[in-house]
Order: C-alpha cells, then sequence, then structure tokens
C-alpha cells in the first residue's frame, strides 16, 4: 500500500496528471478508503511540495503543476467523498481594476488562492466598480474581495471601488484585500481596505486568516 | 557625442534559426492570429484582406498579406532632435542608446532615499541626461505622482523639451493628453505642418503578451499613425509568464505582437514611421515577478534586433537595466551585459539602459552616471577595429623599430581619443591618488558626477518667447518645478 502511495506522491510532485488518475483509480480499484488516498497520498504529496517551495528547492511552475495533478487525483474523489470533505474556505472575487491591463499577478493570485482552496470569481482585467458591485451582488457568499493594480494611475480605483461599496451597503459583507507592484501596506491602510499583500503566497496566507481560517 | 554607430557581430541566430522563428511568426499569425478588442482596428484588418473571426475578435493573416504590410513600412525612421545634432535614424544595424521608463520611484540625489518620483525629479532626469554624450534619444523615464493624471502628459513631455533638445520618446496616459501634446509641440515648432516634418517627439503604445489588441491603446496607435508621428508597438512577453519559457518561443512572440501593431499602422497611414518593439523579459521562478536583469533579456532582445533587421524595420530593443536597488556591482554588471549584447547586435534604439533598476520601478541619478558609462564603452566596442594603412601603422612600426617607443609619436597624439574610449567615472589613479582623493567607489564618485551637473542652474532648452507662449498656453504646467 505504502508503494502505491509513494508512486501517487511522486506523480504528485512531478506533475503528471494522468498518472495520478491511473494510481488513484487503481488504489480505489483495491479497496483502499478514498479519505486515506485524499489525506496520505495527494494532500501530504502536497504540503511536502509545498514544503519544497518554501524551501526554494522548487519554483512557482513547479508547484502549480503539482497543484494540478493532485486536482486530477481529488476530482475523482470528490463524487465518492462529498463535497463537505472538501473544504472550501469561501468565495472570492477578483479582479484589476479600472484602467489597468496588468494581469499576470493578479492571475497568479487567483490561481494560489484556489489552489489555496478559495472559489474564485474572476472579473478579469479593466474593471468597473460597477462590475465588482455587480458581481459581490450576483454572489452574495462572497467572503473577500481582491483588486490589483500596477499603475499609479489606477491605484486611486481602488479607493473609488471602497468608496462604491460603501455607498451599495455592501461594504460591511466583505474584506478587501489589495494589491500590485506599486501598492504598499500604508496606501492599503489609507484607502481603508482591510489588507495588503506583498506576492501570490502571502495573499492566499492573508485572505485565510480574512477569513477566519489560519492555518 | 557619438553619432550612432553599424554593428551587427553578435547573431544569436544563424540563417537557418532566423528562418524557423520567421516561420513560426507566419503560422501564428495564420492560424492562431490576434485578439484585436478594437472595433476599428478589426475592421481595418478585415478591408486589408485579413481573415477575421468577428465572434471572437480575431484576425488571422496570410503570409502575402503580412509581407506586402511589412515591406511598406520604412526601413529607416528618423527621430529629429531640436539640434541637428541629435537627428538619430533609426533602421538597419545602426545603434544608439537611451532612457526608458516609465519608473514611479526615484533615488533621492540628496538623502540617499527611495521615495515617489515627483515633476520636478523628471525636470533634473532631463537636465541630466542633456549633458550625457553617451545618452542620445531620451525617454521620459518617470511618472510625476503629484501631478494630477489630466495633466501628465502634458507636463512630462514639457519637462523633456524644456531641459533638452535630444529627442524625446514617451507613453501617454490619456487621448486628451496626446491631443495637448501634438499642441504643445506644433507651438514650438511654429505649425503643425512644421511639427509633422520634423517631429522631435515620439509616442510609445503597446501590443499585449500573448496575442493581443486592447481597445485603449490601439486607439492610441490608429491616432498616432494618422498623424504620421513615429510610433513604437513594442510587446512585452515574458518568459514562462505571458510566453512560453524558452527564449525561442518568447521571441516568436515579441516578434508576432509587435508586427500587428507595425502592420495595423500601414493600414492606416501606409508608409507611416513605425518602429518594431520589445520590452520582452524573464521571471524570477519563485514567485514569477517580472525581472529586468537577466542575461536572457539582452539574447531575446539581440535575437530579436536580428529579426527587425531580417525584416528590414528599425527596432525599438530593450537592455541596461538592473535589479538591484542601489548603485552596486551587481547593478553594474547587470546593466552592462544586457547593453553590451543588444549594440553588438545592432539592435537599433536600447531604451530602459540609464538609469533604470529596481524590476524596472526605481530611477537612480547615480546609476545614469554609470550606464552612461557603460553605454560609452558598450558604443566602443561596437564600432569595432578599424583596420587600414592607418591603423595598422605598418610605416611608425617601422619607424619605431626594435626597443624603441611610442610615447611621443604623432600617431599616438593623432590616433588615441579616436581608437580608445576614455572614461568619465571609472577611477585609473594608482592607490595613493584615490585615498587623497577620498577613497571612493563607483557609486559615490557617480554621484559627485551627477551633483556637479545638477548643481548648475537650470538652462531652459527653449527660448524664451516659446516658452512663455506653451506656459501662457497650458497653466497646468508646473513650471519652474520645485
Ligand atoms: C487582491 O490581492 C492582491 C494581492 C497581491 C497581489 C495582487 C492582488 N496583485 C498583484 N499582487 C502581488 O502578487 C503578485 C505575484 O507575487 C505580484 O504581482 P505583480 O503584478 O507585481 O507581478 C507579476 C507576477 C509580474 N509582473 C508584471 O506582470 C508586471 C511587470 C511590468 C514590467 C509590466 C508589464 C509586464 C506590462 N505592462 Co506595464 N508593466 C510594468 C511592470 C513593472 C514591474 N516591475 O512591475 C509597469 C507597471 N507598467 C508600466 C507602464 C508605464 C505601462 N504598462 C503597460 C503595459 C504593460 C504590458 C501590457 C506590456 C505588460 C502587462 C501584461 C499583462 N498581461 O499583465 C502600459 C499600461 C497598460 C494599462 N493600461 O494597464 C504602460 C502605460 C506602458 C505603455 N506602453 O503604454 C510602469 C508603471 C508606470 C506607472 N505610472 O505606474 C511599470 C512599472 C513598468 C515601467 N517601468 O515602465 C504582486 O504585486
Amino acid at each position: 500500500m505504502t508503494t502505491n502511495y509513494e508512486n501517487i506522491a511522486e506523480a504528485v510532485r512531478t506533475g503528471e496528471e494522468d498518472v495520478v488518475q491511473k494510481l488513484v483509480h487503481q488504489a480505489l480499484d483495491r479497496g483502499d478508503s478514498p479519505q486515506a488516498i485524499l489525506d496520505e497520498a495527494l494532500i501530504s504529496a502536497m504540503d511536502e511540495v509545498g514544503q519544497l517551495f518554501e524551501q526554494e528547492e522548487i519554483f512557482l511552475p513547479e508547484l502549480l503543476v503539482a497543484a494540478n495533478a493532485m486536482k486530477a487525483g481529488v476530482e475523482i474523489l470528490k463524487p465518492l467523498l462529498g463535497e463537505d470533505a472538501i473544504k472550501s474556505y469561501g468565495t472570492v472575487i477578483i479582479g484589476t481594476v479600472q484602467g489597468d491591463l496588468h494581469d499576470i499577478g493578479k492571475s497568479l493570485v487567483s490561481m494560489m488562492l484556489e489552489r489555496g482552496g478559495f472559489k474564485i470569481i474572476d472579473l478579469g482585467t479593466d474593471v468597473s466598480p460597477e462590475n465588482f458591485i455587480q458581481s459581490l451582488k450576483d454572489n452574495p457568499e462572497t467572503k473577500v474581495l481582491g483588486m490589483s493594480a500596477l499603475l499609479t494611475t489606477t491605484m486611486p480605483e481602488m479607493k473609488t471601488t471602497i468608496e462604491a461599496l460603501e455607498k451599495a451597503g455592501l461594504r460591511d459583507k466583505v474584506k478587501v484585500i489589495i494589491g500590485g507592484a506599486p501598492v504598499t501596506n500604508a496606501f492599503a491602510q489609507e484607502i481603508a481596505a482591510d489588507a495588503y499583500a506583498p506576492d501570490a503566497v502571502a495573499a492566499k496566507n492573508i485572505v485565510r486568516q480574512l477569513v477566519g481560517e489560519e492555518d | 557625442m557619438k553619432k550612432t554607430v553599424r554593428c551587427n557581430r553578435y547573431r544569436p541566430f544563424n540563417d537557418e534559426q532566423a528562418k524557423m522563428v520567421h516561420e513560426t511568426v507566419l503560422r501564428v499569425l495564420g492560424e492562431i492570429g490576434i485578439e484585436v478588442n478594437e472595433e476599428e482596428a478589426l475592421e481595418l484588418f478585415q478591408k486589408a484582406g485579413a481573415k477575421v473571426d468577428a465572434d471572437k475578435s480575431i484576425a488571422r493573416f496570410d503570409s502575402e498579406l503580412v509581407m506586402k504590410l511589412i515591406n511598406q513600412a520604412p526601413s529607416n525612421v528618423t527621430l529629429w532632435g531640436r539640434e541637428e545634432k541629435h537627428k538619430i535614424v533609426l533602421g538597419e544595424d545602426r545603434v544608439c542608446i537611451g532612457t526608458g521608463g516609465t519608473a514611479i520611484r526615484v533615488v533621492d540625489l540628496d538623502t540617499g532615499e527611495t521615495r515617489a518620483s515627483e515633476i520636478r525629479d523628471l525636470h533634473d532626469m532631463a537636465r541630466l541626461c542633456h549633458h550625457l554624450d553617451n545618452l542620445h534619444l531620451y525617454m521620459l523615464p518617470l511618472y510625476p505622482n503629484d501631478i494630477p493624471k489630466e495633466n501628465v502628459d502634458l507636463n512630462r513631455f514639457f519637462s523633456g523639451i524644456v531641459n533638452t533638445t535630444k529627442h524625446v520618446m514617451g507613453g501617454v496616459y490619456t487621448v486628451e493628453g496626446v491631443r495637448d501634446v501634438f499642441e504643445m509641440c506644433s507651438l514650438i515648432a511654429g505649425s503643425p505642418d512644421e511639427f509633422r516634418k520634423r517631429p522631435f517627439i515620439s509616442m510609445i503604445t503597446c501590443v499585449i503578451s500573448p496575442l493581443k489588441m486592447d481597445s485603449h491603446y490601439t486607439k492610441l496607435m490608429i491616432e498616432a499613425a494618422k498623424h504620421g508621428i513615429p510610433v513604437v508597438c513594442p510587446a512585452e512577453p515574458l518568459c514562462g509568464a505571458t510566453s512560453p519559457i524558452t527564449l525561442a518561443a518568447n521571441v516568436v512572440h515579441q516578434v508576432t505582437e509587435s508586427l500587428a501593431g507595425v502592420m495595423l499602422t500601414q493600414i492606416v497611414n501606409p508608409g507611416t514611421p513605425v518602429i518594431l518593439g520589445t520590452v520582452s523579459s524573464t521571471t524570477d521562478f519563485r514567485d514569477m515577478r517580472y525581472i529586468c536583469g537577466g542575461v536572457e533579456m539582452g539574447m531575446i532582445s539581440a535575437a530579436e534586433a536580428q529579426m527587425a533587421q531580417f525584416y528590414g524595420l528599425p527596432f525599438y530593443a530593450v537592455g541596461g537595466m538592473s535589479d538591484s536597488k542601489v548603485v552596486d556591482a551587481q547593478a553594474g554588471y547587470e546593466s552592462a551585459m544586457t547593453t553590451l549584447l543588444n549594440v553588438l547586435a545592432g539592435a537599433n534604439f536600447v531604451h530602459d539602459a540609464i538609469g533604470l533598476f529596481d524590476f524596472a520601478l526605481t530611477m537612480s541619478y547615480e546609476k545614469c552616471i554609470m550606464d552612461n558609462e557603460i553605454s560609452g564603452m558598450a558604443m566602443r566596442a561596437a564600432e569595432g577595429i578599424r583596420v587600414d594603412e592607418e591603423t595598422l601603422a605598418f610605416d611608425v612600426i617601422k619607424e619605431v623599430g626594435p626597443g624603441g617607443s611610442f610615447i611621443s609619436h604623432k600617431h599616438t597624439a593623432r590616433n588615441m581619443r579616436k581608437e580608445h574610449f576614455l572614461p568619465k567615472l571609472s577611477d585609473r589613479n594608482i592607490r595613493e591618488k584615490w585615498a587623497a582623493q577620498g577613497g571612493k567607489d563607483a557609486a559615490r564618485r557617480a554621484h559627485d558626477l551627477a551633483k556637479k551637473i545638477l548643481d548648475r542652474p537650470p538652462e531652459p532648452q527653449l527660448p524664451a518667447e516659446k516658452l512663455s507662449a506653451v506656459t501662457d498656453r497650458f497653466p497646468q504646467i508646473v513650471y519652474p518645478a520645485k
């Protein structure tokens, strides 16, 4: 049994989705419990990958490829475990603010949050305050609103959006996190955002704190 | 100041490889296409013969159309200065170097503190760069954080024009701003027609990797092309983020995307001056952050320069930056590496190569001085070794003979300045003298040199009547900027 899990772990580490799926099926056919496969094979492999990433032994693309492979395995287990077994920390709406087309950082934050257990609604770039608000109304379960800006000319849009949230009576419903290369913690405080994150990994941890689900 | 020099000694691709890149570019344009999020542009492409998928806003181009439009574009583009000596012709394998942008922070020359850049810094940068001999083209390097957005374009271009007679290139932020800048330049030139004849400014738009043209920037591109103002259409594929991780594919992206911009300008206004451009770079694999000091940036840009020469298009290259936060050894070696690779490849205009570091977010006066020195050395390398009767100097060798000395020979005095680059920053003193002068490192000496230039009172580079005509017409211009 352990050898099989070692195989799965290896396939997660190297990001081989097909192999992970094949091995998960084999383990199920053999009669292993889905919960055991999830915890002892997939999650533990991913924890290990996460540690390697923190030690800078592996890099972000390798981490993401591994996360995809794990996800491929989880997809098979999901119907067997029931939705509840896979923890979701809640919904996050995210977008790059109006007038701004930079999306590499924003998409990376989305990806990290999704891998970190959040449901993501990514509104893309050039998102107006109205669009953020509409999306919040359409998805009332949303816990966090994330905004990214890379230009000093578009940073003020973050403030405008927060003000629009207030006007719409929605400010208390969500936590607001902001980021992007020119954005600072001081700016976040100035515009009364709830949090700022310097990078995508920090964003995931901070958003977990915001929703009261610290690791 | 050195005129542009010619060089094409570094060829990252052999002919076969360049052809493979070209064929892949054509396949991407023909099979995958470009997403064009601007109605007018999509219609223009369709009328010109591109296959348009209106639902997905995708335009696809067959190779004949691509080559026809590329061939319409001029191979050389003149960027005028307001003095004849600053005229630059971009194209073929000519090389020149300048600033880039747009940084949002500056290292304060007096306090050493890194802070948000202001309009006064733009004026100081232009004043400094006016005096740097190895800086040929001035790009507006900073964003003025103390100016309201609607007045930014005008104030930025004014800060350049009033402090230097070198050509001023810059990114633009609003359509109204572009109009104001045109009007200001026409006032200075005498009339809009005079200005169009010798545009002493040019503009930068952008195509978005991977394979996208955005509405706003495409509008600006069309606007500039209509006016016949030289326009750069750079793309900025980043390895592993907005292009495949491999360098060859990054080059394919940059060429494909920038060519889409070039093609559009040629449909709008056949023959309008347009410049193929790159801001391509790599990423830090730990967090995929943009980095600008990797040697690969220089290699990619050089390879793209080679492709630009293949297409016969002028080229806006990228290099000479560093990810260091201070003017230290890293700032020096990273900047030198990518500047040199570009220059040796005949990359026409190496932008970003003066003063910029810290992920292209910060400008430093001291680094301007250091990069000016790097630029001078790189340009010297590009000039190559002249081989003729005078330089081989057989007669001189014979005359001096075994055991003699060349120190006092006329040939030495006659050729020394021509053949050797004279540094302004490098220390070549004996240890005792260096110690006696304070034992300063390069960063400290660069600081002193920058200070010496900037401590002089500003000398406006516009005649008094033009200056007051401009400031009267546009009271939103902050001048003098303190
Ligand atoms: C919700 O919570 C969070 C939490 C954390 C968050 C977060 C949200 N969002 C980000 N984070 C954080 O986590 C991420 C991952 O760790 C990090 O995200 P980042 O986005 O910082 O990092 C990414 C992973 C990689 N980094 C990037 O993607 C940005 C890199 C730089 C070089 C950059 C790029 C690539 C581009 N650009 Co732009 N560009 C620059 C950038 C310089 C820089 N050093 O940032 C900057 C921001 N650009 C600038 C400029 C001038 C421009 N750009 C423009 C265009 C572009 C491209 C399209 C070519 C391209 C973007 C491609 C894309 N698909 O996104 C234009 C504007 C377009 C527009 N309206 O938005 C244009 C105006 C240039 C032009 N030609 O006209 C400068 C800003 C000037 C200013 N006034 O602010 C600039 C500093 C570069 C420079 N020195 O010129 C963190 O910040």
